[in-house]
C-alpha cells in the first residue's frame, strides 16, 4: 500500500494527548490505581484547607472575643483622674472612644443597704461586646450596647434582694436617687475589671449622673479608664507608641490591649497555635508521604504502560504530556473536593464547639483555600512528579524485556524534590526560619538515626530467623531478601507512628495541663480580711449551705531588711518595661484603694503586686511576682538612682503566711520542709524570688512585720504554679515564728451561679470580710480552654487519618511484589497457612521494628518540643514504651494481612497472568 | 531523506552490519556480531534461533526499540542510526506495528480502546469506526468492551494483531506471536496473522519456535550466537513475489 514517506516532525495535536490522558485517568480512576493517590491529595487539601478555615476564623473571633473582655481595643487607666490631652488626642486620631470610672460605694434603698462596686459609663460604651441585661434577676438576658440612660441604674442581680427590692424601684446612691430599670446579668469587661470592680455587685449608672451623687470627691477610690477602638489596627498601635512617648506619664498611666488581659489565655492560645501549627505540618508532610509513595507506585505500574505508548509511536514528550496532564487534572479535582470537605471540616469543628463560642464567628477570608490548592501543587510537584517524569525515561525494549529496568531513574532523585519541597512548606507555614531550621535539622537526624537503626536491625533478622519453624525461616528471610525496601518502609513506618505518638502526647499532657491548672472545682472567691474569730462562723456558714470552703491562710504584711546582716542587693531583671508593665500589670496598682486593709492584703502592703487586670493575678501574687516588681523597678529608673533603700524596700514587702504543709501545687525545689512537729525560725522562700534575691539555703533573713523584727533561717526553696488562680505566697513562715504577731485570713470559696446571691447573707453577718469575686473570669478562661481543647483534638484526628493514610500507601506499595512472590510459592505448591502466617510475621516483624524506633523518636521530639517550644515539663510516658512498639505490630500486621489477604484468595493463576 | 524505490519490489528493512554489546559483570558481551540483512517490501521473514542466540534483540533493534552499538538499520529508506529515541518514537508510529508474545495490550483500556490507540496517536480520523472495522475482521466484533483480563490468551493476540494493522504499519514485527498460546489457538492465529498480512501487503518479520509459523514465511533466518548461520525458504506459495530482496549476504 503505497504512502507518502512518513513525516518526522511530532504531528500529534495537543488535543489529542489531552483526549488521551483524560481516558487514561478515566480508566485508572476506575481500575482504582489512582485511589490511594487522589485520597492523599485529598487529605492534604482538606487538612491544610481545613485547619486554616478554622484557625483563620477562630483566630478572628477570639482576637474579638478578647476586644469584648475589655469593651474596647485599647484602654487608658491609672492613678487619679487622666490627663484629658489623651482622650484628645484619641478624638482626633479618629478613634472611637468611651470612658468609664469605677469606685465603691452603699447603695440605699427604703429597705436596706449594701456595699456596691459602681460604675459610671459614657453613652459610647461599651466599644466592643455587649452588655447582657435582663427584667428581672437570675435569668437570661439580652444584648444591649449602651449603658442606662440618666436617672437610671442598673443592679447585678443579688444586690436586689439584699436591697430588698424588685425592677422599677428606687435606689439611693451618695445623694442622687435612682430607678432600677434592668437588671445587668454581665458586662463585656467586667472579667477584667479592677480590683473597686471586684468588690462587690454592679451598679451601673450613667456618666453625667456621677456629679450629682457627690459621692466623687478628690481622695475617693476611684478608678478612671479611657476606652479606645479603632477598626485599623495601624491606627490603635500608632496612638499606643504616642501615648508610651509620653515620658511625664510613665509610672503613673498605662495603656492595655487585649493581649495582655489574661496570661492564663495567651499562653493556653499560643501554645494552641504551636499544636495547629505542628498539626498541620505533621498532617501535609505525612499526605506529602503519602502521595510520594502512592505515585511511585502509580509509575511502577505505568512503565509497561509507557513502554507499549512508545513502541506504538509515543514520543517521551508526549508521555510527560500526558502523565503531567493527569496529575493536573488529578490535582484540580482533589483541591475541589478537597477544599470542600476542607470547609465541611471547618463547619463540624466549628459546630462543636457552637455551644461555647459567645460570639458570631467573622466569616473566613479566601486565604485558606489559596493555601489548600498550593499545598495541593506544591506536594504533587514535590513529591509525585519526580517519579512520574522519570516514567519518559522508560526504554521501549521493555515490551520486549521485562527485566529492562528503570535505569535512569536515580532512586534518591524524587526525594531530593521532596526534601526541599518540605522545607519550602514547612517555611512557608511556620514563616519562622528558625522553627523551619530547627524542625529540619531534628527530622533529618532522625531519619539518619532511623535508616542506620532499622538497616542494622534488618540485617540481623537473618540469622536469627534461620532457626525456627518454615513459617518463621520464610519470613525472615523475605524480610532480609526485600532488605532495602524494607528499611524505606520502616522509616517511613515509624516516622508515620511517631508523628501520631508525639501529637497524641503532646496532646494529652497539654490538655491534662490546663485541665489541672482551672479545674472544674476551682474556688471562684476569695475572701479576705477575716479575723480568727469569724473563722468557724464562716466555716458553719458555708457547711450549712452546701458551698465548699478550703483553708484559711493567715495573711500579715512583711518587708525584708537583712541577707544574712546586709541590705538586700536584688538582681537586676532583664526584662522589658513595656511588656511586663502590661502582661503582669506591675503597675496598676493604683487604682486599688478599697480599703486600707484590704488593699494592703491584695497589694502586698508596697502596692506594687496589685494586678489591676485581675483581682485572681492580684492574689496569686499576694505580694507580686519578682519579674513583675523586676519591671517596675526598670520603669522607675529614676527611682532607683535616688535610692537603692527605696526601691528594695517597695520591692521585698510581701503577704507573708505560715503552714505546717506544704501548699497545694507547691513543690520543694531545694533543702527541706519542715516536718510533723515543726520548730519556729524558719522560713521557706519561692525559687524564683530566691534567687532574685541571691539567697541560698541557710541564710538567714531579717524581716520588718508589724514593726517588730522577725528572724529567720532559709530552710527551703519552693516552685508555685501562679497560674493556679489560688493564693500563693512568696515566703512562708514555719509556724511558731509569726503566730503571736496579729493578721488576718484569707480563703477561698467555690459558689455557683445559683449560689451567689448566698453571698448577700455572708456580707451581712461578717460585714468586714471582703469578698473578691473571681467567677466570671474563671469561666471565661475554662471556656477559651475548652474551645481550643476541642480543636486540638479535632486537629489530632485529622493528623491521624493521614497518618492512616500513609500507612495503608506504603503497604500497598509493597503490595504487588509479595503478590507475585506469593503466587510463585503457591504454586510450588505452598500452603495457604504457610504464606499466611509467613506475612503475618513479616509484618509484625517490620511494625515491631518500626513503633520501637517511633517511640525512641517520640520521646526525643516530644522532650525537644516540650522544653523549647510549649514550654512544658517534660516526664517520660513509661507506658508508650510499651504501648509504641505493640501498636506498631498490631497496626501494620493488621493493614497487611488485609490488604495482602487477596494473595492467597486469588488463583495462582489469574495472579501470575495479570501481575506479569 | 534517503529516496525509495516505489515499487513492491523495494527493500523495507536492511540492517548494515548491525552490531550490539551490552556490559554485563562479566564484562562486555556481544550478542549481535555484525548482522547484514535486507528484507523487500511485502517479504515474510522468520527469524529462528536457539534461547540467547540474539533473534529477539535483532528484532528490537530493527523496530527501533533500542539503539544499536554500532552498524545502521534503514527502515525504509531512513537510517534509524541517526535519529533519537524521539524520532525513533515517531516512525514506529508512523510505519511499524508490533504483536507480542504477551500481547501487551493495555489492561485499563477495552479491547476497542487499545485497538483505537495508535490511531488516536497517529492522528488519523475516525479511530473508532476502524478500530470497530479491524475488530471484525479478527473475530472479536461481539467483545470490544471487553477489558484484556475479560479476555482468552487467543482473544488477546487477536486484539494485539488488530491493533498492529490498525494504522496500517507498513511493517509488521512479531515477538514469539503463538508463544503463549495453545496449538489449535496458534494456528488460528497464524492464519489470521498471515491473511491480513497478506491483505494489507505488510512487510512482516517475526521472532518464533514456532516451526508450522516459520514454514509459512517466504524466508527463514537461522541466528546461531549473534551471527547469521543460514537462510532457507521454505516451499510456500509466494504469489509472484519478487525475490530479489531475499538476498542475504552472510558476514
Amino acid at each position: 500500500m503505497p504512502e507518502s514517506p512518513p513525516d518526522l516532525v511530532d504531528t500529534k495535536p495537543a488535543a489529542k494527548l489531552f483526549v488521551l490522558a483524560t481516558r487514561l485517568l478515566w480508566r485508572d480512576w476506575q481500575g482504582g490505581e489512582l485511589r490511594l493517590l487522589f485520597l492523599a491529595l485529598v487529605m492534604a487539601v482538606t487538612s491544610v484547607t481545613g485547619i486554616a478555615l478554622f484557625t483563620d476564623r477562630l483566630e478572628k473571633a477570639l482576637l474579638v472575643e478578647s476586644a469584648n473582655m475589655l469593651a474596647a481595643d485599647r484602654i487608658v487607666s491609672g492613678r487619679g483622674e487622666l490627663p484629658r490631652e489623651v482622650m484628645t488626642e484619641g478624638q482626633a486620631r479618629g478613634l472611637r472612644n468611651a470612658e468609664t470610672l469605677s469606685f465603691t460605694s452603699m447603695a440605699f434603698s427604703d429597705t436596706g443597704n449594701m456595699l456596691v462596686a459602681a460604675k459610671a459609663v459614657t453613652e459610647e460604651y461599651p466599644l466592643r461586646g455587649d452588655v447582657i441585661i435582663a427584667d428581672a434577676p437570675f435569668v437570661r438576658g439580652r444584648p444591649i450596647q449602651s449603658g442606662p440612660p440618666r436617672g437610671e441604674v442598673w443592679l447585678e442581680s443579688r444586690a436586689l434582694p439584699a436591697l430588698g427590692i424588685e425592677v422599677g424601684d428606687t435606689v439611693y446612691v451618695g445623694e442622687a436617687e435612682f430607678t432600677v430599670s434592668n437588671i445587668i446579668i454581665t458586662e463585656p469587661d467586667r472579667a477584667g475589671g479592677s480590683m473597686v470592680d471586684n468588690a462587690g455587685p454592679r451598679l451601673m449608672l450613667h456618666m453625667d449622673d456621677v456629679a450629682a451623687t457627690n459621692v466623687v470627691q478628690l481622695g475617693s477610690r476611684i478608678s478612671y479608664r479611657f476606652l479606645f477602638a479603632h477598626d485599623d489596627i495601624d491606627e490603635l498601635d500608632a496612638f499606643e507608641s504616642w501615648f508610651r512617648d509620653q515620658e511625664q506619664w510613665r509610672g503613673r498611666f498605662y495603656i492595655r490591649d487585649v493581649r495582655d488581659e489574661s496570661e492564663e489565655v495567651s499562653e493556653a492560645l499560643s501554645r494552641a497555635e504551636s499544636f495547629l501549627l505542628l498539626g498541620s505540618l505533621s498532617a501535609v508532610l505525612l499526605a506529602g508521604v503519602a502521595i510520594a509513595l502512592t505515585a511511585k507506585r502509580y509509575s511502577e505500574r505505568h512503565y509497561d504502560y509507557v513502554a507499549i505508548l512508545k513502541t506504538l509511536g509515543c514520543t517521551s514528550t508526549q508521555i510527560s504530556t500526558i502523565y503531567l496532564t493527569i496529575q493536573l487534572l488529578l490535582a484540580c479535582i482533589a483541591v475541589v473536593v478537597g477544599c470542600v470537605l476542607g470547609w465541611l471540616v471547618h463547619q463540624g469543628i466549628l459546630s462543636l464547639l457552637q455551644s461555647l463560642l459567645l460570639v458570631e464567628l467573622p466569616a473566613a477570608g479566601f486565604e485558606p483555600y489559596v493555601i489548600g490548592t498550593l499545598t495541593a501543587f506544591i506536594c504533587l510537584l514535590a513529591f509525585a512528579l519526580p517519579p512520574l517524569l522519570a516514567l519518559r525515561e522508560t526504554p521501549p525494549l521493555r515490551v520486549l524485556r521485562k527485566d529492562m529496568s528503570q535505569q535512569k531513574i536515580g532512586a534518591n532523585v524524587p526525594y531530593v524534590f521532596g526534601i526541599l519541597g518540605t522545607i519550602f512548606l514547612i517555611y512557608w507555614y511556620s514563616q519562622d526560619l528558625v522553627l523551619t531550621s530547627v524542625l529540619v535539622a531534628s527530622v533529618a537526624g532522625i531519619a539518619l538515626f532511623l535508616s542506620v537503626v532499622s538497616y542494622l536491625f534488618l540485617r540481623s533478622s537473618g540469622s536469627a530467623g534461620m532457626k525456627a519453624g518454615s513459617a518463621w525461616m520464610l519470613a525472615m528471610t523475605a524480610t532480609r531478601r526485600r532488605r532495602s525496601q524494607n528499611v524505606l518502609q520502616v522509616m517511613v513506618f515509624s516516622v508515620t507512628i511517631m508523628s501520631l505518638l508525639v501529637l497524641t502526647l503532646l496532646r494529652t499532657d497539654l490538655i491534662d495541663e490546663w485541665q489541672a491548672q482551672l479545674p472544674q472545682n476551682t474556688p471562684n472567691h476569695f475572701m479576705m480580711n477575716i479575723t480568727a474569730g469569724q473563722i468557724d462562723g464562716i466555716e458553719a456558714f458555708f457547711a450549712e449551705n452546701g458551698v465548699e470552703s478550703n483553708a484559711f491562710y493567715p495573711l500579715i504584711s512583711a518587708r525584708v531588711t537583712h541577707v544574712n546582716g546586709d541590705v538586700p542587693n536584688p538582681r537586676d531583671e532583664d526584662e522589658d518595661g513595656d511588656g511586663a508593665n502590661t502582661i503582669t500589670g506591675g503597675a496598676q496598682l493604683d487604682e486599688v484603694d478599697v480599703d486600707p486593709q484590704a488593699a494592703a492584703a491584695l497589694a502586698g502592703g508596697d502596692q506594687a503586686g496589685a494586678d489591676q487586670q485581675s483581682a485572681g493575678n492580684q492574689l496569686q501574687s499576694a505580694g507580686n511576682q519578682p519579674q513583675a516588681a523586676g519591671n517596675q523597678q526598670a520603669a522607675g529608673n529614676q527611682s532607683q538612682a535616688e535610692g537603692g533603700t527605696r526601691v528594695r524596700g517597695r520591692l521585698s514587702r510581701r503577704q507573708v503566711t505560715w503552714a505546717d504543709e506544704v501548699p497545694p501545687d507547691n513543690l520543694i525545689t531545694a533543702g527541706t520542709w519542715w516536718g510533723s512537729e515543726p520548730e519556729a525560725g524558719f522560713v521557706s522562700v519561692e525559687e524564683e524570688y530566691a534567687s532574685w534575691l541571691g539567697l541560698e539555703i541557710g541564710d538567714r533573713l531579717e524581716f520588718e512585720i508589724n514593726r517588730q523584727q522577725i528572724s529567720a533561717e532559709v530552710s527551703s526553696f519552693r516552685s508555685v504554679r501562679w497560674d493556679n488562680m489560688q493564693p500563693n505566697f512568696f515566703i512562708i513562715f514555719s509556724p511558731g515564728t509569726i503566730d503571736h504577731l496579729a493578721g488576718t485570713f484569707l480563703s477561698t470559696a467555690l459558689m455557683e451561679r445559683e449560689q451567689k446571691v448566698l453571698l448577700n447573707d455572708l456580707v451581712r453577718m461578717f460585714p468586714t470580710i471582703v469578698i473578691i469575686e473571681i467567677d466570671a473570669l474563671i469561666e471565661q478562661i475554662q471556656s477559651i480552654i475548652a474551645q481550643v481543647t476541642s480543636a486540638i483534638e479535632l486537629i489530632s484526628i485529622l493528623v491521624l487519618l493521614c497518618g492512616a493514610l500513609v500507612l495503608l500507601s506504603c503497604v500497598s506499595a509493597s503490595l504487588d511484589e509479595r503478590f507475585h512472590e506469593n503466587a510463585i510459592l503457591r504454586t510450588l505448591g505452598a500452603g495457604r497457612k504457610l504464606i499466611l502466617s509467613s506475612l503475618l510475621i513479616e509484618f509484625a516483624f517490620i511494625g515491631l521494628v518500626a513503633g520501637c524506633i517511633a517511640t525512641v523518636g517520640a520521646e526525643a521530639s516530644l522532650y525537644y518540643l516540650q522544653e523549647e517550644i510549649f514550654e512544658q515539663e517534660f516526664s517520660f510516658h513509661y507506658w508508650v514504651w510499651f504501648a509504641g512498639p505493640v501498636l506498631g505490630m498490631i497496626i501494620i500486621s493488621g493493614l497487611g494481612m488485609n490488604a495482602t489477604r487477596k494473595v492467597v484468595k486469588t488463583s495462582p493463576l489469574n495472579v501470575l497472568r495479570q501481575v506479569v | 531523506m534517503p529516496a525509495a524505490d516505489n515499487g513492491a519490489s523495494h527493500t523495507m528493512i536492511e540492517t548494515r552490519n548491525l552490531v550490539k554489546s551490552v556490559d554485563t559483570s562479566e564484562g562486555l558481551l556481544t550478542i549481535l556480531k555484525g548482522i547484514d540483512l535486507r528484507i523487500a517490501a511485502g517479504e515474510s521473514v522468520a527469524i529462528v534461533g536457539a534461547s540467547g542466540s540474539g533473534k529477539s534483540t535483532l528484532l528490537g533493534l530493527m523496530a527501533g526499540l533500542d539503539g544499536a552499538t554500532s552498524g545502521d538499520i534503514l527502515l525504509d529508506g531512513h537510517s534509524l542510526a541517526e535519529m533519537d529515541e524521539e524520532q525513533r518514537a515517531i516512525l514506529r508510529g508512523q510505519l511499524v506495528g508490533f504483536v507480542f508474545q504477551s500481547f501487551q495490550l493495555l489492561p485499563s483500556l477495552t479491547a476497542l480502546e487499545n485497538v483505537m490507540l495508535p490511531i488516536e496517536l497517529k492522528g488519523d480520523p475516525d479511530p473508532r469506526g476502524k478500530a470497530r472495522q479491524l475488530l471484525e475482521r479478527v473475530g472479536l466484533d461481539e467483545r470490544w468492551h471487553h477489558y484484556p483480563n475479560q479476555l482468552s490468551g487467543g482473544e488477546q493476540q487477536r486484539v494485539a494483531i488488530a491493533r498492529a494493522f490498525a494504522t496500517q504499519a507498513r511493517i509488521l514485527f512479531a515477538d514469539e506471536p503463538t508463544g503463549n498460546l495453545d496449538t489449535a489457538t496458534g494456528g488460528k492465529i497464524i492464519d489470521l496473522l498471515f491473511d491480513l498480512n497478506r491483505e494489507f501487503a505488510t512487510t512482516l518479520v517475526l521472532v518464533t519456535h514456532d516451526e508450522r509459523l516459520a514454514q509459512r514465511c517466504d524466508r527463514i533466518v537461522n541466528l546461531v550466537a549473534g551471527e547469521i548461520a543460514g537462510e532457507s525458504s521454505p516451499n510456500s506459495i509466494t504469489e509472484g513475489r519478487d525475490d530479489r530482496g531475499q538476498e542475504a549476504v552472510n558476514a
